[in-house]
């Protein structure tokens, strides 16, 4: 639920991304700009797309920022509701630029 | 808030849905062919169902899917809506409204009811399925019957008590074409929500994964409008999709997973063109078991609950918010289906609608709260007047700035009085609703047909007048029913139509509220009413009535003419139960009949129980108020104007005509002789019964605003003496029952009234 603040930064996710995440998890994401970045949904129970689209958008900032964005552990029902929703799980997982 | 008080509010939101339900019914019995009546029906059991969902409420549920998939035949012009079509519909609501109220308080609906209607409703859905809808090329599933608990969703049930479970809202679509083939057309979707959508509750990837269920769905996202991350808005909507979705289902079936966020997002729905673009786009095919998104994490959600309190709190408060979305998306519907090119007006009228939902506003507030306001202000108007009147016996300088000071807190205590007493006006209309349940089922149970009319549903009164309203005229209209409308043979017979109607209008006249329930049936019949009090010992053999006096003798206590006793009226305890309820509120009830053309009952109801426009007048030392609606004029009697009249009536000439001339207080015993008219002031007033008298009183003290106590609480019910008041001088004065003492002054005396009240 906390992020932990650590170098290469990591960012444990939330089990419910749901509407009332997505300005916490912005927030959360936009204190840890500028170094690499690994983020840990295996504790993911439910996303909303508003929290997929500040997930998204933070893929674009940290390659802005020519920094690792990583999806290191993903549950089950993070992997699935981001392909229902039309994400391409395979970018975002394991992606380094 | 928690589970209990969403609960309560959903059920709240059903009771208004339901009457909305009902109106729109009616108004489609009565020929009404408006589309947009049609959907607010529809609506009505579309937002039921989707909140019964959200609790799992199974049964209401299941009922309500079958209600709406025939309201949905209606709706797209598959079904006529005929007189017999609206009868069973009728039925269907009041089910419906049997399931809210035992979800809500328990209880048990008669099951075998709900089967047959169910029945009944699906053979009305399938039996007349004429053709499929223009664009559905996919064969309908051929019309079989489903089993009797209609088919829904694969909804999870609730793991516990509270009842929560994030399922979508909705459940169609997901009947029997499992089997049918699994071919079918592409359809092409494309779905952009707008940030309302999620605002209110509602959740883009669930509405996704609904639709991934109707088929083989490919999706594409559209994320060409994210902004840069520091640039977003966490909360607004970027993303659309372009979806590409094989299935059996028809249009109609793709557009009801949108159903509820329809007005919340763009939404185009069409056959795609060989699917081509499949191969331009990249499409991610969507697994079809998607159960693991919702199923075992609603499992775990509701475990976790339990461990943890914040938890539930967010659980409830999202269920909150879904629930009430859910009405309220659904009270700003509109029929946006018809075509994309319509999406410019639907977006007009869209905010049109959103505008008048805004202007509509309201606040649910606990009665109690209002009656501790009310009763707040009473004491308020009681000080006013208290400290109005030191001040003038105090004034000796004549200080004309406290007067002024005093007048204008007058004028407001006047205003917040008004304003408080607004706050507990409500409409007649949901007692007016109730009736004409009671009249489909009565009229049933004896075989006649009967149509129900009301007028002025609109009219405003007190609240708790309302709520004492229902018993009194349930029992009326179920006379009317029972007694007061003939067969259909006899009708037939008597050369009127076959189909009885009772009408029920509420208007206000003079400062009360008049309700009017006319039948046009037989009228009383004179002779048997009259024998039945002579065999019941209520009048001598040889009295000489008239004929409105033979009508009122139904108002006496064990008085029924029905010939045998049924289950619905006539054990004798009706028509002085309900002169006697009308009574306690201040009210009186009339007949007038006319034989072969039906009866009316008139009832006159005071507006509010709470405050009184009275005039204050002095009686044989006593202080009495008489309520301003019934006085029309006042006027100091000359010795010249008054005649004598047999051996102790007098009469007063007002303007070459006479009116009866009654001593209040030898009526009302204050004193044991007449008073001399000269000495005192006439009350011209008008009596329910038509007709004037001169009300004589020794003097008036003045106009004043006063605040109704009840007699009967605190004391017990005087004849003559409708209520008391607490004037500013702190003195008790009785308020005058104009009505009570016209009466008395006709011959009889205030006795029979007692002896009525006594049986009580």
């Amino acid at each position: 639920m906390a992020a932990k603040k650590a170098s290469p930064g990591s960012l444990k996710l939330s089990a419910v991304l749901d509407l009332n995440e997505a300005s916490n998890l912005h927030g959360k994401l936009m204190s840890m700009r500028g170094s690499d970045l690994v983020i840990d949904a295996s504790g993911v129970d439910r996303v909303g797309v508003q929290c997929a689209q500040v997930l998204v958008a933070g893929v674009r900032a940290w390659e802005e920022d020519k920094k690792s964005f990583l999806v290191e552990k993903a549950s089950d029902a993070f992997q699935k509701t981001m392909q229902l929703i039309g994400i391409n799980i395979e970018n975002l997982v394991a992606k380094e630029i | 808030m928690d589970m209990n008080e969403i609960k309560e509010i959903f059920f709240q939101e059903c009771e208004e849905q339901l009457a909305e339900l009902e109106s729109g019914l009616l108004k489609l019995n009565d020929g009404d062919r408006d589309p947009e009546t049609v959907n607010a029906v529809f609506r009505a059991v579309h937002s039921i169902k989707g909140g019964a969902g959200a609790f799992g409420l199974d049964d209401l549920v299941s009922f309500a899917h079958v209600f709406e998939t025939t309201l949905d035949c209606v709706r797209s012009n598959k079904l006529e809506p005929t007189q017999d079509v609206l009868k069973v519909m009728l039925k269907s609501a009041d089910v419906l409204a049997d399931l809210v109220s035992a979800s809500r308080d328990g209880g048990s609906v008669d099951e075998s009811r709900s089967r047959g209607l169910v029945k009944e409703l699906e053979a009305l859905a399938h039996g007349e399925l004429p053709t499929p809808s223009a664009h559905a090329e996919a064969p309908k599933p051929a019309p079989k019957a489903a089993p009797a608990p209609a088919p829904k969703a694969e909804a999870p049930k609730p793991t516990d008590d509270s009842g929560f479970q994030p399922i979508p809202f909705s459940f169609d679509g997901f009947d029997a074409d499992e089997e049918t083939t699994l071919e079918g057309s592409t359809y092409e979707v494309i779905f952009k929500p707008r940030r309302e959508l999620y605002s209110k509750g509602n959740e883009a990837a669930l509405l996704l994964r609904d639709l991934s269920r109707l088929g083989d769905m490919s999706i594409n996202c559209d994320m060409d409008q994210l902004p840069a991350l520091d640039k977003m808005d966490p909360e607004a909507s970027y993303f659309g999709w372009k979806i590409s979705l094989k299935t059996t289902k028809s249009e109609d079936d793709i557009r009801a997973v949108f159903e509820f966020a329809e007005w919340d997002c763009d939404l185009d729905v069409k056959l795609s063109e060989e699917a081509a673009s499949e191969e331009e786009l990249p499409m991610i095919p969507v697994p079809f078991d998607l159960a693991i998104l919702d199923e075992p994490s609603a499992a775990e959600e509701e475990e976790k609950s339990v461990q943890s309190a914040d938890e539930t709190v967010a659980a409830a408060v999202s269920a909150a918010e879904t629930a009430s979305s859910v009405t309220k998306a659904a009270a700003r519907a509109s029929e946006k289906k018809e075509s994309a090119a319509a999406a410019a007006a639907a977006a007009a009228q869209n905010n049109a609608a959103a505008a008048a939902a805004a202007a509509g506003q309201t606040i649910r507030v606990d009665l109690d709260r209002v009656d501790r306001l009310i009763n707040l202000v009473g004491e308020l108007v009681i000080n006013q007047a208290m400290l109005s009147q030191s001040v003038i016996e105090n004034d000796t300088t004549g200080t004309s700035s406290i007067n002024m000071g005093l007048e204008e807190l007058q004028q407001l205590t006047r205003e917040i009085q008004d304003s408080v007493m607004a706050i507990r006006a409500q409409p007649v209309k949901p007692v007016f609703q109730r009736m004409s349940r009671i009249v489909r089922e009565v009229a049933d149970m004896v075989g006649k047909q009967i149509r129900l009319v009301t007028e002025g549903e609109n009219t405003e009164v007190d609240k708790t007048v309302i709520d004492k309203l229902a018993e009194p005229l349930t029992h009326m209209i179920r006379n009317a029913v029972d007694h007061g409308i003939e067969t259909p043979e006899k009708r037939e017979a008597a050369g009127k139509e076959s189909e009885g109607t009772i009408k029920l209008s509420a208007k206000h006249r003079s400062g009360r509220i008049v309700i009017e329930l006319a039948d046009d049936g037989g009228g009383i019949n004179r002779e048997r009413v009259r024998q039945k009090a002579i065999d019941n010992d209520l009048i001598a053999a040889d009295a000489n009535l008239s004929d409105e006096e033979i009508d009122n003798l139904i108002f006496m206590p064990g008085f029924s003419t029905a010939d045998k006793i049924s289950d619905i009226s006539g054990r004798g305890v009706g028509m002085d139960v309900v002169k006697r309820s009308i009574q306690a509120l201040g009210g009186r009830i009339s007949i007038s009949s006319r034989p072969g053309l039906g009866s009316t009952f008139t009832m006159s109801l005071p507006l509010t129980l709470a405050v009184l426009d009275g005039m204050v007048v002095t009686v044989a030392g006593q202080t009495l108020v008489v309520p301003l609606t019934a006085i029309v004029e006042t006027l100091q009697p000359e010795a010249s104007s008054i005649h004598s009249f047999g051996a102790t009536q007098r009469l007063i000439s007002i303007r070459n005509s006479f009116c009866p001339l009654v001593d209040v207080g030898r009526i009302l015993n204050f004193r044991a002789t007449q008073a001399n008219p000269v000495e005192g002031v006439a009350l011209l007033v008008e009596s329910e019964g038509g007709g004037q008298r001169a009300l004589m009183v020794d003097a008036i003290q003045g106009q004043r605003q006063v605040v109704i106590k009840s007699l009967e609480a605190n004391y017990t019910h005087v004849p003559g003496i409708a209520a008391a008041t607490i004037l500013g001088d702190g003195r008790v004065a009785l308020i005058l029952d104009v009505d009570a003492v016209v009466a008395a002054s006709r011959g009889q005396s205030l006795k029979p009234e007692m002896s009525l009240a006594a049986t009580g």
